[in-house]
């Protein structure tokens, strides 16, 4: 199994990460939105018909640390292009993926790999992020029933905290997930995952709420792992622009290698 | 006459014929359990095996060997299933999916060999069923339930009705997943089993992968005796001949197992001639020695005006008795032997510890033996034939004897 | 001194019947041998053909290291540990392992990556011999990469072709290189198959950016030490480390290796009893025949006493000198059954029990105990045989002896 993990760690690299992240829709301010709706808007907050941008990833594990300057493209929920900017040594490597294929550019050695699909339905270990969080199609609102847990003032913040239940038959491995959400806004701070014998999981944060273009945006997310609580994976969006026309090529081989 | 001498004879010396039909009757008894024993040993093994997997014949995708995936799936239409059942010979069939997926948990993910499995007919077979810890066996065709093995459980922390997600790719290449709860535990002790399958009810296998109903990856014919295997293939073969579908034995779909038992056969026919070997030469050396032992009697009886040939007749005549008498005992008691270990089994896990797995297939540890009456009436033929013929070689000594040297 | 001379004497007054029952004692106790050597050759035998091949009989590694194989669970300080064992003359190899990724054209698969000196693994192991296309790499570096048997066919990759490798390194980096295919691997057990991409150590460390780092030491003295000397040897030699033999590391042969115990003790019981029948009958009969003559004795007024141990001590004789007849029978031919063995490829070809591919030579071993234990049980089955009948006879009347017959 670990086998398998340390491939998906070692090239699905960003894939999927696009997928999340891009596009929002623009935020309707005041009323007071339900549980479903206030998840919806969690959902769609990086989705978008297409995106393009540029962010660093930072990775600490107990054995290194690094940090990675990724430009992206997406479009839908089918295609993404990841290439890495820097560090130096890695600079030019490039990830394709157009539905369930998967293809890598490696530059030192000039080649293009293309994965094996069942790779891709493996969890993306080398940072924090599972690959529920990089290649899920489904939403949350198909696969949860919501309550509203919490409303009012916790740590200086006026928030809410949706509390989601998996549905009995949904495809979910998690006992439940709480997500926490500014009142003002229905901005994100937190989601935390728990296993089904409701012991904390997984933790991602975002912060650092900024904008691109019309949309604000929380710019930094972290994941923490609870068995690992030294190690972290923390993504920081430094531009990103949505729904701009990409030219049709921009998801081939040919564009991968350049 | 000839005949009542013989007899009369042969009870003269009492000691010295039960000797000599003692020498004949327990190599035989020997000969007939050690053979008995070496085959039963690995037809157990075989059988286990093969219930666990796709039965003494394999029905598949022709192309599944090269490349096993669950794309590769055929139908066999019903009507021909219940026709095969009702072969003589044949015990059942089953039908099995076989894949591959990564079973997930909160506490992670493992990689997972998956058997969708129809309970009713695994519960009798499959070790899995015999060695569940916690919970139960699967039940019905096609509820979202698993056993999990107990490795596997551990590093997912899972327990009974806990759940679990598998996620795979269908038949068309396309990402699934589906949600599953654990029915049951096993522990079969070995590694590569605990930490790695799965069994799911056939039903939910077909969802999970999205193939159509009655399809499969394999289906299996058990048959009632192993020894059948050829003549039942033969007529499969015919049955389906309009279908693009291979018929394999099981040496072609675990040919690791079959070389194994191939070999260890080979090394068994060595030792069952080293035997046989040992208990000729017993016997020779008995039946020379009360020839040899009997120089006199012969001398006198020549002596006394009875013809060479006649008394070679009466002496050939005795060593049929001799013969009949120790190779009756033989099978008495050899047979007796083996058809006891057969039922009981001789357990050797008290020199060996709880369960052997070879090719990562766990077994018992009770050694058992075949019946067979070809083993049975085979050696008897063997030791009675070679009786007669060491009789024949030693009969020589008795009648070219130099009367006066041996009176004297 | 003079008893035994008797005994002589009285062996060679019926000489034909002494030199059957001679034939027959050491025929048996040579078969006997034989088969022992044979059994113990098929266990052992199953031993060293996978303890040679790469297990070794023993393995060093970091405590806990098996059981995920984390490329940063790597040894402290191998090369002392490789230089101490030098110097106790223990042959051993060292090697790193590492996950990744490997791709021949448009066919991609998962590999464990194996780092090894290749000048080890020939010395020490025949995992370079057990190729069945191409060589093993070659002892200096050169990017060569050695493929698993079916690994190599689904990558559809021959000798030459070039493999693309992509790793995530010791550092977090993607590691990345082209490798040209030298050799692929003869059928080495189901996970070897699969998975295993053999290359140089040194081509290994710049792979994973991984400094050298080693992760196991398998030691193989083939045979020349006993297994706990080796894993006692082993755990002093690297204090901290977690020593495991052939038979925690393979269980599965370790379990066969029993099952072959029980089978042999089974089937030694069935060879001894019908071999101990074979010379007990002679035995039996050839002093039952002298019935009449030890009426004659005891008639001459040998007490009962002195017939049997005028008989006890022929037994001994004719035991003692059947025994030397046989044994250098049996050894004669367990020798050349060592030597030159059994082929039994006519039985089966490519075979592999529990992951460790076979070698189909059967060849005997001979153990002290494969010749003792078979003499032994002959020469006391031969005593006891003509004690009793002379037991009989010692307790008769005379003149009913010699009417019999």
């Amino acid at each position: 199994m670990d086998l398998r993990k340390t491939i998906i760690a070692t090239l699905c690299v960003i894939a999927g990460l696009v997928l999340v992240f891009p596009s929002a829709q623009p935020v309707r301010c005041g009323g007071k939105l339900s549980p479903k709706e206030i998840l919806d808007r969690v959902d769609d907050l990086f989705r978008g018909i297409s995106s393009h941008g540029r962010m660093t990833m930072k990775i600490t594990t107990a054995h290194w640390k690094r940090s990675l300057t990724l430009e992206f493209w997406s479009e839908g929920k089918e295609k993404s292009l990841i290439r890495i900017l820097a560090p130096k040594k890695e600079k030019g490597t490039a990830t394709l993926r157009v539905g369930n294929d998967m293809w890598n550019y490696l530059p030192k050695v000039k080649r293009i790999i293309k994965l094996p699909s069942s790779m891709m339905s493996a969890s993306w270990m080398g940072s924090h992020f599972t690959n529920d969080d990089l290649v899920k199609e489904s939403r949350m609102a198909e696969d949860y029933t919501f309550e509203v847990t919490f409303e009012g003032e916790r740590e200086g913040h006026k928030i809410v905290e949706v509390t989601c239940h998996p549905k009995p038959d949904a495809a979910v491995v998690w006992g439940k997930v709480v997500v926490t959400v500014r009142r003002v806004d229905y901005l994100p701070l937190n989601c935390i995952y728990y296993d089904e014998d409701l012991y904390r999981a997984r933790t991602m944060i975002f912060s650092k709420i900024g904008r691109f273009g019309e949309r604000r945006l929380p710019t930094v997310m972290t994941v923490v792992p609870e068995d690992k609580p030294n190690e972290k994976t923390e993504v920081v969006y430094e531009e990103m622009t949505f729904d701009l026309d990409l030219p049709p090529q921009t998801f081939s081989l040919r564009s991968l290698q350049r | 006459m000839i005949i009542r001498l013989a007899w009369r004879s042969i009870w003269r010396n009492r000691r010295r014929t039960l000797i000599t039909a003692s020498s004949i009757g327990l190599g035989l008894t020997f000969a007939i359990f050690f053979i008995s024993l070496s085959e039963g040993m690995y037809g157990q093994m075989i059988d286990q095996v093969v219930r666990m997997q796709a039965g003494y014949i394999t029905l598949e995708h022709p192309d599944y060997r090269d490349a096993p995936a669950v794309d590769l799936w055929v139908a066999v239409p019903s009507e021909i299933r219940t026709e095969i059942e009702g072969w003589p010979g044949v015990e059942k069939t089953k039908l099995l999916v076989l894949g591959q997926g990564i079973a997930k948990s909160g506490a992670g993910n493992m990689a997972t060999a998956i058997m969708g499995v129809e309970p009713s007919v695994e519960i009798q077979s499959s070790p899995l069923a015999r060695n569940i810890i916690k919970g139960s066996y699967l039940e019905t065709h096609d509820n979202p339930l698993v056993v999990v093995g107990c490795e596997m459980a551990e590093r997912l922390n899972l327990r009974v009705g806990k759940k679990m997600v598998i996620a795979t790719n269908d038949v068309n290449g396309m990402l699934v997943e589906e949600l599953c709860r654990v029915k049951g535990i096993f522990k079969t002790g070995s590694e590569e089993m605990d930490a790695y399958f799965i069994q799911m009810p056939l039903g939910f296998a077909r969802r999970l992968f999205r193939m159509p109903d009655e399809s499969a990856t394999q289906m299996g014919i058990i048959l009632k005796n192993p020894d059948d295997q050829r003549r039942v293939l033969r007529k499969v073969q015919q049955k389906v001949s309009d279908f693009p579908v291979a018929v394999l034995s099981w040496q072609e779909v675990l040919p690791e197992l079959a070389s194994y038992i191939k070999m260890d056969k080979g090394s068994n026919y060595v030792f069952q001639g080293i035997l046989i070997f040992l208990i000729l030469f017993t016997i020779f050396n008995t039946i020379l020695m009360s020839v040899l032992e009997r120089k006199r009697e012969f001398a006198m009886l020549l002596a006394l005006g009875t013809r060479p040939g006649q008394l070679r007749l009466q002496i050939f005549t005795e060593s049929i008795f001799l013969g009949l008498i120790g190779c009756s005992l033989g099978l008495i008691v050899g047979s007796l032997a083996a058809y006891l270990v057969h039922v009981f089994g001789i357990d050797m896990s008290t020199i060996m510890g709880e369960s052997i797995n070879i090719s990562g297939f766990a077994l018992t540890s009770k050694m058992y033996t075949k019946i067979s009456p070809g083993i049975f009436l085979g050696s008897t033929t063997i030791v009675f034939i070679a009786t007669m013929l060491l009789s024949l070689i030693t009969m020589r000594h008795a009648t070219r004897l130099s009367i006066v040297d041996t009176l004297r | 001194m003079i008893i035994l001379r008797i005994a002589w004497r009285s062996l060679w007054r019926n000489p034909r019947r002494t030199l059957i029952t001679v034939a027959a004692i050491s025929l048996n106790a040579a078969i006997l041998i034989v088969s022992y050597s044979l059994m113990e050759g098929f266990k052992e035998h199953a031993v060293s053909n996978a303890t040679n091949l790469v297990v070794g009989e023993v393995q060093i590694h970091v405590p806990k290291y098996l059981v995920d194989r984390s490329l940063y669970k790597s040894m402290k300080d191998p090369k002392a540990i490789l230089s101490t064992l030098d110097r106790h003359d223990v042959p051993a190899a060292s090697r790193s392992y590492g996950y990744g990724l490997v791709a021949c054209e448009n066919k991609s698969a998962g590999a464990l990556f194996w780092g090894v000196d290749p000048t080890a693994e020939r010395n020490v192991f025949d995992l370079a011999k057990h190729m069945g296309e191409g060589t093993f790499i070659p002892n200096t570096p050169a990017k060569g990469i050695v493929l698993g048997k079916k690994l190599a066919r689904s990558l559809n990759a021959r000798i030459g072709s070039e493999i693309v490798v992509v790793v995530q390194a010791a550092d977090g980096s993607l590691g990345n290189e082209l490798y040209s295919v030298t050799g692929i691997l003869k059928a080495a057990g189901e996970s070897m198959d699969r998975t295993a991409a053999i290359l140089h150590q040194a081509d290994f460390s710049e792979l994973f950016v991984s400094g050298g780092r080693v992760h196991e030491i398998a030691l193989n003295s083939k045979g020349k030490l006993a297994l706990d000397e080796l894993a006692t040897l082993a755990s002093q030699v690297a204090p901290q480390a977690e020593v495991k033999t052939w038979r925690q590391l393979m269980p599965s042969l370790s379990d066969m290796v029993n099952m072959f115990d029980a089978g042999i003790w089974i089937f030694g019981i069935i060879f001894f009893l019908a071999a101990a029948l074979g010379v007990m009958n002679t035995m039996l009969m050839a002093t039952f025949e002298r019935m009449r003559e030890f009426g004659v004795l005891k008639a001459l007024g040998a007490t009962p006493w002195r017939i049997l141990r005028d008989v006890a001590v022929e037994a001994l004789v004719l035991g003692f000198v059947s025994a030397i007849i046989g044994t250098m029978l049996g050894l004669g031919v367990s020798y050349y059954l060592m030597k030159t063995g059994l082929d039994l490829s006519m039985f089966a070809g490519d075979y592999s029990i529990g992951g460790v591919a076979f070698d189909p030579v059967w060849r005997a071993t001979i153990r002290l105990k494969t010749v003792v234990t078979p003499v032994v049980v002959m020469w006391m089955v031969c005593l006891i045989a003509s004690i009793y009948p002379a037991t009989l006879a010692a307790r008769l009347n005379p003149v009913k002896t010699m009417v019999r017959v």
